[in-house]
Order: structure tokens, then sequence, then C-alpha cells
């Protein structure tokens, strides 16, 4: 944190909102250091040649409304767009889309694509006796279906983290299963630590996030990046 | 004041002040005064009584702010309703109230009487134990709530939010060898919590291991962050109750516990290096184990040998101890070597499982044992040897000190290879009395020279998993 202004937390409660959105998720991770994908806020249609300059296609953009909790249900979520031409279409496709007509629209976040890796799922959540925990899994099914995933009270120190990963029945996926790259474990308890460890984001912010969802973090060889964060006020 | 200075009070008090005393001596508050007498306190009881001069023999004071000398700890077993008026007016004369009688947080209507009594105790200037408990059993001050409970002061601290299943906890105890250095019952735990009464624990010189059984942690946080803190100085193992959701509304009307979150046991366990266990048997063999055992982070238990008679036995064993993680691998061609040349009676199986039937067993009255012993620990190093005798294959069989030698020569290589393997019994019997009287004969006399016992494999299996899991939380860390 640079200062308390800066703050998306603070900026969020004071604005007396319930929850922080992606872009404030994702600024709340970066000032924890928690690498997130490039992106800018469009307004709307006239904004996108300007918010493209300098952004590495391919982008995504999503729908910013504070309406809509599943932008990808609503159809509020375009992947793939390789020119700013392609990105207004989409934002007047969203535009006109049933579940995103009615809806407060704040913007758009048009966001460069994190490169391919495995998904997996960082959250924490607060218990009214304990504070908070932080847990890891990996992403898609193993978590929605299969429930692969592993708690620690926070702060977790690096041995913590590796427990953690290595409690994970799908731990062996991430070494590289079926010709796919390994994902970077450094990475993963990189972000595990800036998280949930001593100075952690769950931490710092224990009396204002009763619950948190990095969810996919994508992880490759060699980094890992956060493409959606949901964190939740209370 | 630090820890130990404010709970000695506790644990060794030196005066003892009563209410709910009777002058026709039949009340649960006289059965104490007996039991502590008995046990051998030699500080001053005060019955407190609002008319009697004189109860069970002893001058009886009007209220607890009377007494001749200030009162370290006061055992209260009225209705609840009386209570909070006395400890508020007992004008900062006593250190520790325990409040046995029920009726307070549990239920409903008494939440606001509970509270009421936080508040009385501290207007009082006391800690208060419970209320809706059963007392403190602490044979270094020779005070106990217990019917039985040996006067040895042992290693093993116990806080327990149940009083019934503290009464358990040193009954059976008692049966396996288990000698405590103090056991608290906190029931609803309006003030001292288990958090309380770790760190005591954990500081008190006498208590090497540390078992509690919780319902629910009001104060999660300061639980975690002393158990943190503490880096597993001692080994801590939590009998948890309410880990289900019918075990938590279970919970809520026996303690009047809040729900909780098992993820949060089961991370707290991982990271602390405490261990959770299920049952009251796996709690007692965990806390023997630890009792009976030095950890050894600097070899963590992985390769065990199981020696003994029974082989299908041995080979339920070795799926049992594999599923939780502990090898019983075949030993080195060099170990088999050594063991083939002793040219033992067929039906003996030298590979780990050590399987010898009793005739092998009673050669040279027993003697053999320790020429095998001495070619596994030379040989096998192993970390654990679970040594397992099946007594009722013995019957009639061999001369009555067969047993002895097996279990004297397992003794002497153990002292030969000090340090090297952590030694277990396992004495199997079938229920028949007089069997069973030669069983905790022989338990008695193994547990008195350190080694742990148990009734069956499985038993030994999870303690022995425990002690794995503890030494290598401590490597992983040192």
């Amino acid at each position: 944190m640079n200062t308390t202004q800066d703050n998306p937390v603070t900026a969020a409660k004071r604005a007396g909102r319930n929850a922080l959105d992606e872009s404030a998720g994702k600024q709340l991770l970066a000032a924890h250091g928690v690498k997130v994908p490039q992106s800018r806020v469009a307004k709307g249609v006239g904004d996108v040649d300007a918010v493209m300059n300098g952004l590495q296609t391919p982008v995504v953009v999503k729908v910013m409304s504070p309406d809509i909790l599943h932008k990808s249900d609503a159809g509020g979520v375009k992947i793939n767009l390789r020119s700013a031409a392609e990105v207004k279409a989409e934002i007047e496709g969203m535009l006109n889309a049933p579940k995103i007509k009615g809806a407060r629209i704040e913007g758009f976040l048009v966001e460069e694509m994190a490169p391919a890796g495995h998904e997996l799922v960082i959250g924490g959540l607060r218990d009214p006796q304990f504070g908070p925990l932080v847990m890891v899994g990996l992403g898609g099914i193993f978590v929605e279906i299969l429930k692969d995933v592993s708690f620690r009270l926070c702060p977790i120190t690096r041995i913590d983290a590796e427990e953690m990963i290595a409690e994970l029945k799908g731990a062996a996926i991430l070494q590289g299963a079926r010709g796919t790259k390994p994902a970077s474990m450094d990475a993963i308890i990189d972000v595990l630590l800036k998280v949930g460890g001593e100075n952690g984001l769950l931490m710092q912010h224990a009396a204002d996030i009763s619950e948190a969802d990095i969810n996919p973090l994508i992880v490759s060889d060699t980094a890992a990046v956060a493409v959606d964060a949901r964190f939740i006020l209370g | 004041m630090n820890i130990i200075e404010e709970f000695t009070p506790l644990f060794a008090p030196k005066t003892v002040a009563v209410i709910g005393a009777s002058t026709k001596g039949n009340a649960l508050p006289n059965v104490f005064i007996r039991r502590i007498r008995e046990f051998g306190f030699s500080g001053d009881i005060y019955p407190i009584h609002p008319a009697a001069a004189e109860i069970d023999g002893l001058t009886a004071y009007k209220t607890l702010a009377d007494t001749p000398k200030p009162v370290d700890y006061a055992y209260i077993a009225v209705s609840g309703a009386q209570i909070p008026g006395m400890l508020a007016a007992a004008k900062g004369h006593v250190r520790f109230a325990q409040v046995i009688s029920s009726g307070f947080g549990e239920v409903d209507e008494g939440k606001g009487l509970q509270e009421e009594l936080a508040s009385a105790a501290r207007t009082g200037g006391m800690r208060l134990l419970g209320p809706n408990c059963l007392g403190i059993y602490t044979p270094r001050g020779r005070v106990t709530f217990a019917e039985i409970g040996p006067k040895e002061v042992g290693h093993v601290g116990i806080v327990s939010q149940s009083g019934g299943l503290g009464t358990d906890i040193i009954r059976r105890g008692l049966s396996r060898g288990v000698k405590f250095s103090g056991l608290v019952t906190v029931g609803n735990c309006a003030d001292v919590t288990p958090s309380d009464l770790l760190e005591f624990y954990l500081a008190d010189s006498q208590t090497k291991v540390i078992g509690m059984y919780i319902e629910t942690a009001k104060d999660g946080r300061r639980l975690f962050d002393i158990l943190r803190n503490a880096k597993a100085a001692k080994p801590v193992v939590i009998l948890k109750g309410g880990r289900t959701q019918q075990g938590l509304a279970a919970a809520a009307s026996h303690t009047g516990s809040l729900a909780g979150d098992d993820r949060v046991w089961v991370a707290l366990a991982r990271q602390t290096g405490c261990m959770l266990v299920d049952t009251l048997d796996q709690f007692i063999d965990t806390l023997l184990i630890f009792q009976s055992l030095t950890p050894r982070p600097q070899r963590p238990t992985q390769k065990v040998v199981l020696f003994g008679n029974g082989g299908g036995t041995s080979v339920l064993a070795t799926d049992y101890y594999s599923r939780l993680g502990l090898d019983v691998t075949p030993f080195a061609q060099s170990a088999i070597d050594a063991l083939a040349a002793m040219k033992l009676p067929p039906g003996t199986s030298i590979t780990n499982p050590v399987d010898c039937p009793v005739g092998t067993l009673q050669q040279d009255d027993g003697r053999v044992a320790e020429k095998i012993l001495d070619i596994i620990y030379s040989q096998g190093k192993p970390e654990a040897l679970v040594m397992h005798l099946n007594l009722s294959a013995f019957v009639g069989r061999t001369k009555p000190e067969v047993l002895d030698n097996l279990v004297a020569a397992a003794m002497r290589v153990q002292e030969k290879y000090p340090g090297q393997s952590h030694f277990i019994l396992v004495l199997r019997s079938d229920g028949e009395p007089g069997l069973e009287a030669r069983k905790r004969e022989f338990r008695d006399k193994a547990v008195a020279l350190g080694v742990p016992v148990y009734d069956e494999m499985a038993n030994a299996g999870h303690p022995l998993a425990a002690l794995a899991t503890f030494e290598r939380f401590k490597a992983a860390r040192a």
C-alpha cells in the first residue's frame, strides 16, 4: 500500500460497497505485489482506441457493473480480441445483451490475456473465532466438484505454503502431467505468501475482508497471474 | 505475574473453600471435602455456609471474604442464581473459583446468568473456571474431584471442556499407565479457557505432553497464536468434539458451544504440529506414546519392524500401518541372511514382518528373542519396533517365565542400541480373566520401564503415526 487513499478497500467502504469490483480487486492484489494482467477501463466505445494504445493483444473485455455478479453467464466477458475494432463491436453487443441492458454499467475492463498455464484458485475467508484463513486448490472441476482444496490459518509460512500445495490430491498435475508444462511452484508459493503470509493481504485487511476469491490464478512455468478476483467486504 | 505464578494457586492450592456442603454431610461438596482429605490435601479447608458453625468437623464461614487466609481455590456447587452475588462479595480474597453447577450458557435461559457470573468474578477479583464442569485433579496439589486417580505426579497435562470425559480420561489413563501433571475441567469457559491452561502447561516444567478436549474455542485466534509461538515445543493432542454438523448441535446443548468450521481444526493441526484425534481411545493411546517415548525429529519414524507371534495379525497390521503412511517393508539382504543363519524352525518368517510362532519364541526359554532383535537392530535399523505377543497362544504351552524373558530380552537390546529405535509393545489377549490379569501385571511392568503398551496392533498404529507426524513437523521446521 502506498497511502491510505490508494487503498481500494477503504475507498470501497467509503463508497458504501459490500464488495470490491474486479478492477479494484486487482488493484488491491497489485498493491500487494501479486501480478495482474495489464488493464484499463473504457467508459464506452468512445475511449476504446485510447485504452487499447499500449495494451498487448489479444485482450479480453469484461463488463463492470455492481448488478452483475456472474459476468460470463450474463455474456459480459469476451476473450481473444485482437483489435480496437473487435473490442468496440463486442462492447456494443454487450450493451444489447438481455442480462446487461438494464444493469448499471460503470465501464468495460479491457485486459491483456494471460499466457496459457495451469488454473488454480487461491481464496480466503474469515472464521469468527480464528480470523483469516487462506485456501488453495486446482481450478475448474477440481475445486468445484472434487473440493480438492487445502486451508491454513493466516499468517502462513513458506513451509506451510509448500505443504498446502503438496496436500492437494491433484498436486502431481502441477508437476506437468501428460505432456503439459509444470507450474512454477515458487510463483504459487509467492502468491500464497502475499495473500496469506505475515504481512499479506488477508492479515492486513482482516477487519474488512470476509471472503476472497482469486479465480483463476493462471500459473505458467515461470509466473502466476491473477486473472479474476473477488473480495467481499464486511 | 507470569503464567506459572498465576496458575500455581490452582494446581497447588494452600487453601480451599467449599460452597454447597451440607451439615448432613451428603452433598457433592461434602464428598469433595472427603476426597481431597483422602487424597492427602494438607492445607486449610474452609466450608462456606450461611448458618452452620461447623461442617464435616471443619469451622464454617459465612462468606468467601470471611476466611482466615485468602482462598486459593473455591469449589462451588450450589444452585446457580445465588453464585454471582457470592463471587462479587469476595473482595479480592479468592484466586480461583470453580463453578460446578449447571444451568448457565448451555441452556438459553441461563445465558444471561452466565454473563452475570463472569462479571461477578471480575468484580470479586478472581479467575473463574466453568460453570457446568466437575472440578480439577491435581496430584501436585493433592486436590481431586475424581473418585480414583494416582497420587503420583506425572507428565501429561489435560484440559477438558467436558467433566465426564475428564473422569474417563483419568480412569482409562490410570488403567493404561498414563500419569497426569494435572487435569482441569472447564465446562462452558465463562472466563478461563483451554488456551489459558495450554499456556500454563507449555510453561510448566512438570508437563511434557498436553491433551485437550475442546468443543469450541471462543478465543480461537489466541489458541492458534499460542500453538504457533510454541513451535511444537511439547506435543499437543487435541480431541475435538463437534466436527460434524450433528456433532456441533450436540456440543451446543452440552456446553453452549457455537458453530465451528472443521477445516480450521485440520489447518490448525497441520501448521502448528498438534495432533487431532477422533476418539477417547486414540486420545489416551497418543498421550501414552508421547509420555513414554522421546520424539526424534533428527530421524523421523518411517521404517517400522513388526516382531511377534501371529502371521495373519502381522499381515493385517502391515496393511494398516501402510495406510497410515508407515513403512513395513522387507529387510535388506544382509539382515535376511543373518536371520536365516539362525536356522529358526519352519513357519518362522524373517523378512519383516518377523513372524515367530510360539514354538520359535520359546526356544531357550524365550532368550532367542534377544538374538533375533539384535540382528534386527544392527542390520535392519528400524526407526520403530513393534513387538506383539498373543498371550492366548502361550497359555499351557510354555513356562510362565517365557513371556518375562521375551520382554526382558527386548529391553536388553533396547539398552544396547540407545536412541536407535522406538520400542512399542502390543499385548494381545482374548478377555479371559486369568489372561487379562497376567496382561495387566505385564503392562504395569513395561509401562514402568517406559515402554508404551497397547491392546492391538491398530491401537498402536495411530499413535505411532502421530509420533511420526510430529517428528516430521519438527524436522521440516528445524
